[in-house]
């Protein structure tokens, strides 16, 4: 009692729509940001911690 | 795309007051925490990273001797699957600890854009348990999407494609050296400094994080020793028919767009490969090249052909993308033409001004990013303050990560909306196999005994049931994803399966095949 997938590819396979619809068009969108804000990017680079490459010790990884 | 592709993340941790001593039990702590339905219990069977695909086996992977040190002393040793601890969630994917470090590996897809929303789901998915241990320890838990500590570890992102084994394991070697050699000019995450250098000779930025850790062209190491062609051999399908190309040498990409041109480029290789195309050129010395490559961010370096004249990435991969364009110029794919259209038109903008690519291209964002910076504090790349900055960009905290600000202010394109993300967090692809992992996983959760890439072992009416998945790596598979989704109970789709299906009886704990 065994039958592999390939069997299963025979059957003829209608297109279907896909699960999700999506609004992404076909090139590189940006973000619907009228006004774009870099005051916060500048805050947030002002709080990082100078350090934190100091001591940011890792695990060898794969 | 005509195939199966994946990410495979090891993320940075950090946690308050810890070390990297702890890493390896904060990160299965964290694991543990993941939110939604899981399964635990990967089925390790089947599998083995020693296997090279040139048809030998090695006896020892090489590990890290420094690693070593971060064993804490007189602590028990765990079996792989007590370290691991596995979860497979209801979208299809993997969480485990890999190392010490929380790994994401998504399901597979088969569309870059599916891959894209799975690769920045993972990213929330990741960034939610670690909200959630920081609660349970009221210690800050912070984590990165990135591959270096700045103090010679590095760890990984790793790109999977399914690819036909009828190519030659030495084509295929020779074909992606120069290409993964050059690629880093649009899929470079960026680095500020050199791994393991001090000094003015260490003050530059960098296009690749991986490049510094690359030192032979092909092996099946992955910890130490690393290649730049990765030749494991476990295809988690079919292995009379496929190969699975495991690519370790590449970066973890923040930016959509430079997650889906670097996968993109490289199944388009591979495609060309499947049709039968040679490499047009080789390089001397390829990781020597890929370094020269990665510290030249005006992309004028060269690098020496096998017949000593010079090529620079730039051109290197103009050859790659004309080829694709004579083999490939009659595919109606629509993700292979958006592929050699993208691929074209950065060549051509990194041809004229790199900086032009700073809403698409990570190492571009982060050094413009970084730059201003540095000249306004005087202060040289490899600098910890710039190397804290650097590491900031990769904080997947969406309020303090560098990335996300320039995202959220509108300076990074993207390429897959946010409900198309929300949906990857819980909803496999619906066109590949993991959708039925995922379904098992949802809906039947307490049946399951095993799980892996390519099946999944069940307990029904007091038997065992082996569901194969090794052969369902095509498109077809939606007709049975469609015929399984409206299953409510086991009993359904087992009825599914029967008779004659890639269910098999499963008795007295006998191995079958190598599925799961």
């Amino acid at each position: 009692m065994e039958m592999r997938a390939e069997e299963r590819r025979q059957l003829p396979v209608q297109p279907v729509e896909p699960a999700r619809k999506e609004g992404d068009g076909d090139g590189p969108g940006k973000p619907d940001v009228k006004r774009p804000d870099t005051s916060d990017l500048l805050r947030r680079m002002r709080r990082v911690d100078p350090d934190a490459a100091r001591r940011y010790r890792q695990r060898s990884g794969e | 795309m005509d195939r199966l592709l994946g990410i495979e993340t090891e993320y940075g941790i950090v946690a308050e007051g810890l070390n990297a001593s702890d890493w390896v039990s904060e990160s299965m702590a964290l694991i543990r925490g993941v939110p939604g339905p899981q399964v635990s219990g990967w089925n390790y069977h089947g599998e083995d990273p020693r296997r090279d695909m040139r048809g030998f086996t090695v006896k020892h992977l090489s590990t890290n001797p420094d690693d070593a040190k971060f064993d804490l002393p007189g602590s028990k040793p765990m079996s792989r699957e007590e370290e691991r601890n596995d979860r497979v969630l209801a979208n299809g994917a993997r969480f485990y600890n890999d190392h010490g470090h929380p790994e994401y590996s998504t399901p597979e897809c088969r569309m870059l854009r599916d891959l894209v929303a799975h690769d920045k789901a993972g990213e929330r998915i990741v960034w939610e348990a670690a909200k959630k241990r920081s609660e349970q320890t009221s210690r800050a838990v912070t984590i990165y999407k990135n591959n270096t500590d700045f103090h010679g570890a590095s760890y990984g992102t790793h790109e999977c494609y399914l690819t036909l084994r009828d190519v030659l394991p030495e084509m295929l070697i020779a074909m992606l050296l120069p290409f993964f050699a050059s690629r880093c000019i649009f899929a470079g995450a960026g680095k500020s400094g050199v791994e393991n250098i001090s000094g003015s000779e260490a003050n530059l930025f960098q296009m690749s994080q991986r490049a510094d850790y690359m030192a032979i062209e092909a092996s099946v190491d992955t910890l130490h020793n690393r290649p730049l062609v990765n030749t494991r051999d476990e295809p988690h399908a079919t292995p009379s028919r496929y190969r699975r190309l495991h690519v370790i040498c590449g970066d973890a990409n923040m930016s959509e767009y430079a997650t889906a041109l670097k996968t993109g480029t490289t199944a388009v290789v591979l495609a060309m490969l499947e049709k039968g195309a040679e490499p047009l050129l080789r390089l001397r010395d390829p990781v020597r090249a890929a370094r020269l490559f990665s510290r030249d961010i005006t992309l004028k370096q060269s690098a020496e052909r096998e017949n000593g004249t010079p090529v620079t990435a730039l051109e290197i991969q103009r050859i790659y993308l004309d080829q694709a364009h004579r083999y490939l110029s009659e595919e109606t794919d629509e993700d292979i033409r958006w592929t050699l259209a993208e691929w074209e038109n950065i060549l051509n903008v990194l041809a004229r001004d790199p900086m032009e690519a700073a809403d698409r291209l990570d190492w571009v964002a982060k050094y413009q990013l970084l730059n201003e910076f540095g000249i306004e504090e005087k202060l040289a790349w490899n600098d910890p303050h710039m190397q804290s900055l650097d590491l900031a960009y990769h904080n997947i905290d969406p309020e303090a990560g560098l990335y996300h600000a320039l995202l959220q202010a509108g300076e990074m394109r993207t390429l897959v909306t946010e409900a198309r993300v929300q949906s990857a967090i819980t909803c496999p692809p619906a066109d590949t196999r993991a959708f039925l992992r995922g379904l098992f996983v949802e809906r039947f959760a307490a049946s399951i005994r095993a799980i892996g890439w390519n099946g999944v072992l069940f307990r029904h009416n007091e038997e065992d049931l082996l569901f194969d998945m090794n052969p369902l790596v095509e498109d077809n598979v939606r007709l049975l994803n469609e015929e399984f989704q409206v299953a409510r109970s086991l009993a359904q789709v087992v009825d599914l399966l029967q008779p004659g299906s890639e269910i098999k009886r499963r008795s007295g704990g006998e191995e079958n095949g190598n599925a799961c």
